[in-house]
């Protein structure tokens, strides 16, 4: 597997101990090359010192800020040390590492910015509540017709990205529920992405930071954040001068 | 029945301004807080002092409420206003608090990785 430049697989974990382990090993297994950053949000388990019993770099935020604060500081680390291409994978263990190649290929074969792994393009066994489908149909309308683009499963959080995007997103990141904003956010920017099919398999661990009477709220909090972000000024990009 | 109405407006109102003077004072309260409150205190004690004044005047003649009820009107949009102000504050806040969480975290880490490659000068003294 080649891929240009430098690749860093961002890992956001909160109080996930139990899966933190297993996924930094099956990175590592699948993904030789790359940089592996572990953002500890807060957590009041183990999770730094089993991440970091695994010799990976932890970055330790203080106090919990949620999954939008901690995307955000990967990404401000990924921005720093200058890598090219930045990949976001659940400390869970629903992303598959073993999916990793298939977003890397895609997103330097066709020239994207952003590759969203989709649980529902091509053949997958995804099996999910009611309410939660119900959820992710309506984003996925939603977000379909302000990008102009079909996008399947804009709540998907396992992403590759380009240098560009990880610019826009170390600068610009939604709080709270980012997956669909960010979506947004990236096409108000002018930049380009894509899905390409993923298998999500289950949790090894913990629970869903989405549970059943949250997901109402989390539905109209973000129905709500994209609205309002039609009519904000799109973040200014500026152009960064030529590294060596 | 209006004298009794204008005492217990004017007492309270006076409170108000105390307090928010003595909170500046013993710096509990920040200036920039302060002046919206020693604002509300000042109107609200306007309207006590002379219930005939131009604006409530005005303020009952357009509204159709009287004294009493126009003077708690006027408060509970200043209060809204005060709310509103401070629901921006914390928001700033908010996002000021995650900017210095990031970074805070970001520069542990590098000094943890400077750490490694340049171990401290005490540990390599006799």
């Amino acid at each position: 597997m080649e891929t240009q430049g430098r690749t860093l697989v961002i890992i956001p974990a909160y109080n996930e101990e139990g899966s933190v382990g297993k996924v930094v090993e099956e990175v590592r297994h699948n993904l030789p090359q790359a940089d592996i950053v572990i953002v500890n949000d807060g957590s009041r388990d183990l999770t730094s010192i089993k991440a970091r019993s695994y010799e990976a770099t932890v970055l330790d935020l203080p106090f919990n800020l949620g999954i939008g604060g901690a995307m955000q500081a990967g990404y401000k680390y990924t921005f720093e040390k200058g890598y090219d291409i930045a990949i976001q994978v659940d400390a869970d263990g629903q992303h598959d590492p073993k999916e990793i190649p298939k977003l890397l290929h895609a997103l330097t074969e066709e020239k994207v910015d952003m590759v969203i792994g989709s649980r529902f393009l091509g053949v997958s066994e995804f099996k999910s509540s009611l309410m939660r489908r119900i959820g992710i149909s309506i984003f996925s309308r939603v977000i379909s017709t302000i990008a102009k683009q079909k996008i399947t499963d804009p709540t998907s959080g396992f992403r590759a990205v380009n240098r560009k995007a990880i610019q826009l997103f170390a600068s610009n990141y939604p709080q709270d529920y980012p997956e669909p904003e960010a979506v947004v956010l990236l096409h108000q920017c002018g930049l380009k992405m894509r899905e390409t099919p993923v298998v999500m398999s289950k949790r090894y661990s913990g629970e869903s930071s989405i549970t059943k009477i949250r997901s109402v709220y989390y539905v109209i909090k973000v129905l709500l954040a994209i609205f309002v972000d039609c009519f904000k000024k799109p973040p200014f990009l500026e152009e960064e001068e030529e590294r060596c | 029945m209006l004298i009794k109405v204008q005492i217990v407006v004017g007492l309270l109102s006076i409170f108000l301004l105390w307090t928010t003077f003595e909170l500046v004072r013993k710096n509990r309260l920040r200036e920039e807080y302060a002046i919206l409150w020693l604002f509300t205190g000042i109107v609200v004690l306007v309207f006590s002092l002379w219930p005939e004044f131009l604006l409530s005047q005005f303020f009952a003649k357009i509204t159709g409420i009287f004294y009493l009820s126009a003077v708690v009107v006027i408060a509970f949009l200043f209060l809204l206003l005060i709310v509103l102000h401070f629901s921006v504050v914390i928001s700033k806040l908010t996002n000021q608090n995650k900017e210095l969480a990031q970074r805070y975290a970001l520069l542990e880490l590098k000094i943890n990785e400077l750490k490694r490659h340049f171990p401290p000068l005490e540990n390599t003294l006799p």
